[in-house]
């Protein structure tokens, strides 16, 4: 794809809220290198916000343990559309290590549709910021079958 | 919520956290802004790994006690490791220990000036937080090039450890040690030298040196109420045992004991030039030999295979002291039981003890303290009790509240 | 109940006497007690010493005041194992941590808790810190203590089966049909 189009699409930035579901901290210290100077993905106007009902982007890792289940429900039904979920990490999409367990119901995409999936245990920064990337061109898609179907205006 | 009205009113938070360590539950009593009572709920993260482990043999179980957690990865592997070393008679050579040492101190580096510069962030300093987090880029680049990754090292194993400090490597580790020497004394300045840092940290969150004895405190936490505790110190282990370690503790620097998060603050800091000292000696004193005690992975096996005992391990890692316990018996491939406790885990018991009498602002700051997360206040629900009514207060307000109180200080 | 008032001692004593103290206060189970020596580095000096003790539960409270007298018990955690007729904990304590370089002394406690009467005396009352791993050791293996003040679920979600107990390896423990597989 052309730069333009990137650039077309970029109309708006993307604003992040950040879920651990029990995560073991790998990935969400990634997640802050990659807001902090060296990666810098605040250049894009990507930001962590504070609540979800200001988030266009979930990004959710861990393994979900049962204490994390509905609350992660909650987050998900409370951000407005459109909205892509990102899963951050092995074991936030495949479980990873974290198999056989008592207290555990995920991967993620077994409790919310998942858009976008990061692997590496953790990933990179520079692979977070093309799995954000990624959720841009998604998020365009579900802005436009928003306004076919005259949803948003 | 007038102040003096003896009327309480319960302030949960969490357990949604962005966080960066152990996500946890808190509910506060607060008197109009006074924290008067605290009462914590772990859980939100418990993925039953003891559990896991059951159906394991030890040297799958290395990788699953790296995923205890990212930050102190390497300590989780050591801890674990030393146990079952310690349960099946197992020596590791010299050059494994020294090597072992390293990166146990390379990983406190990084896990300090993160956590110093999330405390910052947490009061609003923000330029403290990007400077810190640039230094910190400089120990991951380091990390990167003796192990491959910059979390979850993968380096440990049974017996030894499995990459070598090369000739290259040595170079960017006294490299990153020239620089920290030059480098660091700038954000250490601009956070102890201003005035309203200090008074954001000062006092708040006291924990006496007598409560930080009966609720077992550990590694800073413990040291910043003025205790000497290191296990590096007190049960030298590793290379350790070679060297001459004193406790950082804040009487040895300010003159007074406050045991409050500056104290903490401080007592991270110094350990930072005393992690650097560290890497000097074991650079300068690492005997050569051999890596592994058992380079061949079935051999290994087949001789945890027939071991049967229990091993004990604590060692100091960035937060306090990591303990590991495990039992092997003889004829079972899978190790029988094995128990984590990370040093938050006893440190958290503290916290109600901090939070009293201290302002709600504050509260994101002693959570912070003891080097859980920053985020753990996720989102919160205040509910005033007389009605019923519930008003929700998102992290982003605690934070702003936490700042607001910077800027009332700074009179603008 | 308050906590006793509490601080680390200076004055220590050696590992063997220790070991030697126990061995005659507690002569019936002067068989299980084990000191253990730990190196490290290119020298060949002890760095320090662990010593492992098993008594029976009825003994149990004599061994932990008898220790509480040579210095504040700091408390590490307590493991533990279903072992058929009976639940097995170890409380991993620390003994002299704050006296010198090289003079913490370890000390596992193992005890023994029959099936038929899983209760312990907590000893929460000493050592404030101990909640959590109580707590932690109630829900996961079913063992009550006696004196604890919160018995509340600590790791365990809050809708959790309380019947379920997930380290046990008899019928209390999870069924296959409670363990996921994720992937």
């Amino acid at each position: 794809m052309k730069l333009e189009r990137y650039l077309d699409i970029l109309t708006k930035s993307i604003w992040v809220f950040h879920c651990n579901s029990g995560s073991c901290n790998g990935c969400d210290i990634e997640i802050v290198a990659t807001i902090t100077p060296r990666y810098d993905i605040e250049r894009f106007g990507m930001k962590l916000v504070g609540t979800p009902r200001h988030a266009d982007a979930l990004l959710v890792t861990g393994p979900v343990t049962k204490y994390m289940t509905d609350r992660l429900r909650r987050i998900h039904a409370q951000m407005p559309d459109p909205k892509v979920v990102i899963a951050i990490g092995n074991c936030a999409c495949s479980g990873d290590v974290f198999y056989k367990s008592y207290n555990l119901d995920g991967p993620v995409d077994n409790i919310i549709p998942v858009d976008v999936y990061v692997h590496g245990c953790p990933p990179r920064p520079e692979a977070i910021i093309e799995g954000a990337a990624k959720a841009v061109l998604k998020l365009e898609k579900m802005k436009e079958s928003l306004k076919k179907a005259g949803a948003a205006k | 919520m007038a102040e003096g009205s003896n009327k309480t009113y319960k302030v949960p938070i969490g357990p949604v956290h962005v966080g960066l360590k152990e996500p946890i539950t808190a509910w506060l009593d607060v008197d109009g802004e006074r924290i008067k009572d605290a009462t914590i709920r772990p859980g939100a993260i418990h993925r039953g790994i003891e559990f896991m482990a059951r159906d394991r043999n030890p040297i799958q179980i290395i990788y699953l006690a790296e995923r205890i957690c990212g930050i102190c990865s390497f300590a989780h592997i050591v801890a674990f490791v030393r146990a079952i070393e310690d349960a099946a008679k197992i020596e590791v050579p010299a050059r494994a220990q020294y090597i072992r040492t390293i990166v146990l101190e390379l990983e406190r580096i990084h896990s300090h000036i993160l956590w110093a510069g999330v405390a910052c962030y947490t009061f609003g300093y923000d330029s403290a937080f990007h400077l810190g987090m640039i230094l910190r880029e400089k120990v991951m680049d380091v990390l990167e090039a003796l192990t491959g990754n910059r979390v979850n090292y993968g380096t440990g194993t049974i017996g030894g450890v499995r990459r070598d400090i090369t000739p290259t490597v040595e170079k960017v580790i006294r490299e990153m040690i020239d620089l920290y020497r030059n480098e660091f004394s700038i954000f250490y300045d601009v956070v102890t030298q201003d005035p309203i840092a200090k008074a954001r940290m000062r006092n708040v969150g006291v924990l006496s040196r007598e409560d930080a004895v009966t609720h077992c405190a550990l590694g800073p936490t413990a040291r910043g109420s003025g205790l000497r505790v290191d296990l590096r110190w007190s049960s030298p282990y590793e290379a350790y045992c070679d060297m001459d370690i004193k406790p950082v503790v804040p009487q040895d620097h300010t003159g007074e004991v406050y045991g409050d998060v500056f104290d903490r603050f401080l007592v991270r800091v110094l350990e930072v030039y005393q992690s650097i000292e560290i890497l000097e000696d074991a650079l300068a004193g690492m005997p050569a030999g051999e890596l592994m005690w058992e380079p061949k992975l079935p051999k290994l096996l087949n001789y945890l295979k027939q071991a049967d005992g229990t091993g004990w391990s604590s060692i100091e890692a960035p937060r306090g002291d990591d303990t590991h316990a495990v039992r092997l018996t003889a004829g079972q491939e899978n190790i029988t039981w094995w128990k984590v406790r990370a040093p938050t885990y006893a440190n958290a018991v503290s916290w109600p003890i901090m939070f009293r009498e201290n302002d709600l602002a504050d509260s994101p700051l002693i959570i912070n303290s003891i080097d859980p997360c920053i985020s753990c206040m996720e989102r919160m629900v205040v509910t005033d009790r007389s009605s019923g009514a519930e008003q929700v207060v998102t992290k982003a307000d605690l934070i702003e509240r936490c700042r607001d109180k910077t800027r009332r200080m700074m009179g603008s | 109940m308050k906590p006793r008032c509490a601080d680390y001692t200076d004055e220590i004593m050696s590992p063997e006497k220790v070991l030697s103290l126990l061995k005659r206060k507690f002569r019936k189970f002067s068989d299980t007690m084990e000191l253990r020596d730990y190196r490290g580095g290119a020298g060949t000096d002890v760095g320090y010493q662990t010593l492992w003790v098993q008594v029976e539960k009825s003994k149990f409270l004599d061994l932990i005041d008898l220790l509480r007298e040579l210095d504040f018990l700091h408390f590490h955690i307590t493991s533990g194992d279903d072992i058929g007729e009976a639940v097995q904990l170890n409380y991993h304590f620390s003994l002299f941590r704050c006296a010198g370089r090289g003079k913490r002394l370890g000390v596992t406690v193992t005890v023994d808790v029959p099936k038929d009467d899983l209760v312990m005396p907590s000893l929460w009352q000493w050592i404030p810190g101990i909640e959590y791993s109580e707590r932690e050791i109630r829900e996961m293996f079913g063992v009550d203590f006696d004196g604890l003040p919160n018995k509340a679920l600590i790791f365990l979600p809050e809708d959790w089966n309380e019947d379920i107990k997930p380290w046990r390896r008899d019928e209390a423990g999870p069924k296959p049909e409670d363990i996921r597989e994720l992937s």
